[in-house]
């Protein structure tokens, strides 16, 4: 007798398992020159799956997403957002503006596989550490340039953030009602979506360079991520008109929306395929509508005359159901729906926690928490938090000793010049107050550098 | 071709003659380096991968993205088609393909198998073998159970890496329970927390219903998380040899990527309140009507917030909203009566002229020596059609014009990133069911 599949999947994913598993970057170096979102987040899945990401932040200042809390809420004097973020890293503060400052950095390129930045446009090329620059020392690198619109052509300078690009790509106008005000696409998945393609962009180049030996420049530009997922271009270039608001129908699906339960609940519901329809006109106890001209075939049903038809008739059945009802009516008969989760669901969610995409973490400096983790699960080298973000410098002199071989001696110069620095005395950058970061062997980190002189 | 005027620059950091005369250096590099695409060779050239998606795009995307990267993608449909082909939007379609589907078509083979049968099975066993990346969108186990699931399949090729895109993944007990349950953008959108992000609770019946976002977010990002843990699973398996399981949960591919639902709901122990059209961390950061449509404010911190306030000579403002926490929108009709000062003066401007009016403060602000005059953004909320007329698209070629002998003239959107060496890349548009069958069946000695 074999072994039943979901035994034999929930065996092979076990997350309790995932810190005995290996890591696919291991080996990789990252030399993270990101702030805010969009370019953190591609050093982010690196981070996740086992690559050494050196993040280099302006001492006293850092990552402006440090600070930028939402509604000023912090966790242990930090920024939980930025936390999200910014896990598995190394924290390094030095200052750009200063020459010895942009030479380690410089140094730190040397000695990497891959730079990430997202200042704006031209601004690495500007300070000297750019991808020019950075490919004559170190040919192999694969140097990601992250900007709103790209790092040539007009538009290049001009200033970008996660809704700037949403509106000059014109993703921002396709949320909301017909004739009414639309919506924003929430939670900056102007940052987050292009981040990710950018992570697509880097790991193409690392799966190239271990055949060919060979690094790349890549130039991330936000807009163009986003309408890279708009179908817009497409329908009206054929059509001749804008595809235009619809509310919650999915115009490609019909029924499709949003819909009231009996019990005041909401829940989604969305037909893609005739199958499916058949499988809801018989969990509505209608299988007729199956063979009604109007509906049985999906091009027809999607016409917009026959789908606000079907909609209605839907929306009625709704509301004489229960959300469980729905679900489980989904379940039987094999149609898409789904509840409208709110954000205390997510965090609670056994599913998610059964799955390991929102884990527990019990971290060296903050202690307990609950962190989410992406949405796809290797098996045998699953992404993982190995420890959270840390206060601003704390490892210079971990990594300035360790990687780049120099000594206490050094390093004490380096801090009195103000080259190097550490966090300012506020919420977002120190150390938990509970901690005691004057006896934490890492922080104080005491080796001295081994190669000193190859820098 | 390049043209040697440099743009406006919005840092002081940008300005002076030599960094001037190296970032115009620059952006020939990059026109000759990054515009020349066809010549170049591909990152993924020697992946060969084999779509199983059915009926879902998040499948389908996952493979176009593999192919746009030079992965040759096998596309395997059942006799009749993907029933994909037919999701179009109001069922809009050419000679029966629709529009996403042309879309997302680019670069593949389109070969039919009857996995229903022994011989189609035999005839998949056969090519997987050959083969580095598998997709499966079809319900959990369903392969497994017709002896062609990641178990067996990867007894003949353990290099093999097996990508299941479902909504609610292939382990844990309710991915079981529930894996009857297909997958759309728009149920995972709502499993994912993000529909209640949007609509405006001040609305009345329906307006203030939870709300779709309306382009395919959630199968997109499924498809890019896809992507980055197919990349992933082949970069571990060129250093070891091994393939593996990748799983995606469409259901949770927007809320574990973008974090926030999370962060809030651990740290706030309830959902955040519904705000509409407002942001629950930066202020202004939102539409405001103008003379002629609609202008998108960006101007978050203390600085910029300042920096707008006299860009629109509304400075009597600046004493009761100085701070973000002032601005922060933890009541709605607090954060309403800013919005309501604000568009009193945008709604006298036109769109430019806003637009203008911010970028010459802030290339001002850039040579301020303190930047404490902050760098507030105001742009047009383009419409879609406007964005098809920006030449900088056209430089860049963003937007690419098809003219196929089948499916007529069309726009698509180009490939992202660009990349200097490997760049990933449209290299054809075709899409008839089995139309690769002969060649195809050729190459892996498929049985007809």
């Amino acid at each position: 007798m074999t072994e039943d599949y979901f035994s034999f999947t929930n065996r092979i994913f076990n997350p309790s398992e995932n810190f005995d598993k290996p890591e696919a970057l291991k080996g990789i170096r990252v030399l993270d020159l990101t702030r805010i979102i969009y370019g953190p987040v591609v050093a982010r899945w690196l981070a996740l799956f086992g690559a050494e990401v050196i993040k280099v932040e302006e001492p006293r200042e850092g990552d402006d997403w440090r600070t930028g809390t939402y509604w000023a809420k912090y966790w242990k004097d930090s920024c939980p957002y930025f936390q999200s973020l910014n896990p598995n890293k190394y924290f390094v503060g030095i200052d750009l503006k200063t020459k010895k400052g942009k030479d380690l950095v410089f140094q730190l390129a040397k000695i990497s596989d891959v730079v990430v930045e997202n200042y704006r446009a031209g601004l690495s090329e500007a300070w000297g550490i750019g991808y020019t620059a950075v490919s004559q020392i170190n040919p192999r690198i694969i140097y990601i340039s992250c900007s709103g619109y790209g790092q040539w052509g007009p538009l290049r300078f001009f200033p970008s953030w996660d809704l700037i690009a949403q509106s000059m790509s014109g993703v921002a106008r396709l949320t909301g009602f017909p004739g009414r005000d639309g919506y924003k696409l929430q939670d900056y998945y102007g940052d987050f979506l292009p981040g990710l393609l950018g992570v697509v962009g880097v790991l193409s180049a690392l799966n190239y360079r271990e055949k060919t030996g060979e690094g790349q420049y890549i130039d991330m530009a936000q807009a163009e991520a986003l309408m890279r997922v708009m179908p817009n271009w497409t329908y009206m270039s054929l059509l001749g008109q804008d595809l235009g608001l619809t509310g919650s129908i999915d115009p490609s699906m019909a029924p499709s929306g949003i819909f009231k339960t009996s019990d005041e609940k909401f829940v989604a519901l969305a037909i893609a395929t005739d199958e499916q329809f058949v499988a809801l006109a018989e969990a509505m106890g209608k299988i007729d509508l199956a063979t009604d001209e109007r509906f049985k075939e999906t091009f027809e049903r999607t016409k917009a005359e026959n789908a606000q038809d079907i909609h209605k008739l839907v929306e009625e059945w709704v509301r004489t159901k229960g959300e469980e009802e729905i679900i489980d009516l989904a379940k039987r008969y094999a149609f898409p729906a789904g509840r409208v989760m709110d954000d205390w669901q997510i965090t609670n969610d056994d599913w998610r926690r059964e799955r390991g995409s929102i884990v527990e973490i019990q971290d060296e400096m903050y202690e307990e928490g609950t962190w989410a983790l992406p949405a796809a699960m290797l098996h045998k080298t699953p992404g993982r938090i190995k420890s959270l973000a840390r206060p601003l410098g704390y490892h210079n002199r971990y990594v300035l000793k360790k990687l780049l071989g120099l000594s206490s001696k050094e390093i004490e110069k380096l801090e009195k010049e103000e080259v190097i620095g550490y966090w300012d005395n506020r919420v977002g950058q120190r150390p938990p107050p509970f901690y005691n970061i004057e006896k934490d062997p890492m922080f104080n980190y005491e080796g001295e550098g081994e190669n000193n002189g190859d820098t | 071709m390049a043209t040697r005027e440099t743009p406006q620059v919005y840092s002081r950091h940008l300005t002076g003659k030599k960094t001037t005369e190296h970032l115009l250096k620059f952006n020939e590099l990059l026109v000759n380096m990054m515009g020349d695409v066809k010549n170049k060779p591909e990152a993924l050239r020697d992946i060969t991968v084999v779509e199983l998606s059915h009926a879902s795009f998040a499948g389908i995307i996952t493979a176009t993205l593999l192919a746009e990267f030079g992965a040759e993608v096998i596309k395997v449909e059942p006799p009749e088609g993907d029933p994909a082909r037919k999701i179009t939007p109001y069922g809009t379609n050419v000679n029966g393909v629709g529009l996403p589907f042309l879309m997302e078509s680019r670069n593949k083979r389109y070969i039919t198998l009857d996995l229903g049968c022994e011989k189609g099975r035999k005839n998949l066993k056969k090519l997987v073998g050959a083969v580095d990346v598998v997709i499966d969108t079809f319900k959990p186990g369903l392969l497994d159970s017709l002896g062609i699931g990641y178990r067996q399949l990867s007894q003949l090729n353990p290099g093999l890496v097996y990508v299941a895109v479902s909504p609610y993944g292939h382990y844990t007990s309710k991915a079981e329970e529930l894996s009857n349950i297909p997958d759309t953008d728009l149920t995972a959108q709502a499993e994912s927390g993000y529909t209640l992000l949007f609509g405006d609770p001040r609305e009345p019946e329906p307006y203030n219903y939870p709300l779709r976002a309306g382009v395919w977010a959630a199968w997109y990002m499924s498809a890019a998380l896809a992507v980055a843990g197919t990349l992933t699973a082949l970069f571990h398996k060129q250093r070891c040899g091994e393939g593996q399981m990748v799983d995606v949960a469409t259901n949770d591919a927007i809320t574990a990527w973008q974090a926030f639902s999370v962060v809030w709901g651990f740290t706030n122990e309830a959902p955040r309140a519904r705000i509409g059209g407002f942001d629950w961390c930066l202020y202004p950061y939102a539409f405001f009507k103008c003379k002629d449509g609609y202008v998108t404010v960006a101007a978050g911190t203390d600085s910029d917030f300042r920096g707008l306030l006299k860009i629109l000579g509304r400075w009597d403002l600046e004493d009761d909203w100085r701070y973000l926490f002032d601005r922060i929108v933890d009541n709605v009709d607090k954060a309403e009566e800013l919005r309501v000062e604000l568009e009193k003066i945008t709604i006298k401007y036109s769109r430019d002229e806003l637009m203008r009016k911010a970028l010459d403060f802030s290339a001002k602000s850039a040579h301020d020596k303190l930047r404490s005059g902050g760098y507030p953004i105001i742009v047009p909320t383009k419409e879609p059609r406007e964005v098809l007329e920006e030449k900088h698209w056209k430089v860049r070629k963003t937007l690419v014009e098809i003219d196929h002998p089948i499916y007529g003239k069309f726009i698509i959107p180009a490939s992202v990133p660009k990349m200097s060496q490997t760049p990933p890349r449209l290299k054809w548009i075709k899409c008839a069911i089995g139309e690769d069958n002969e060649q195809v069946y050729e190459k892996y000695a498929l049985s007809k």
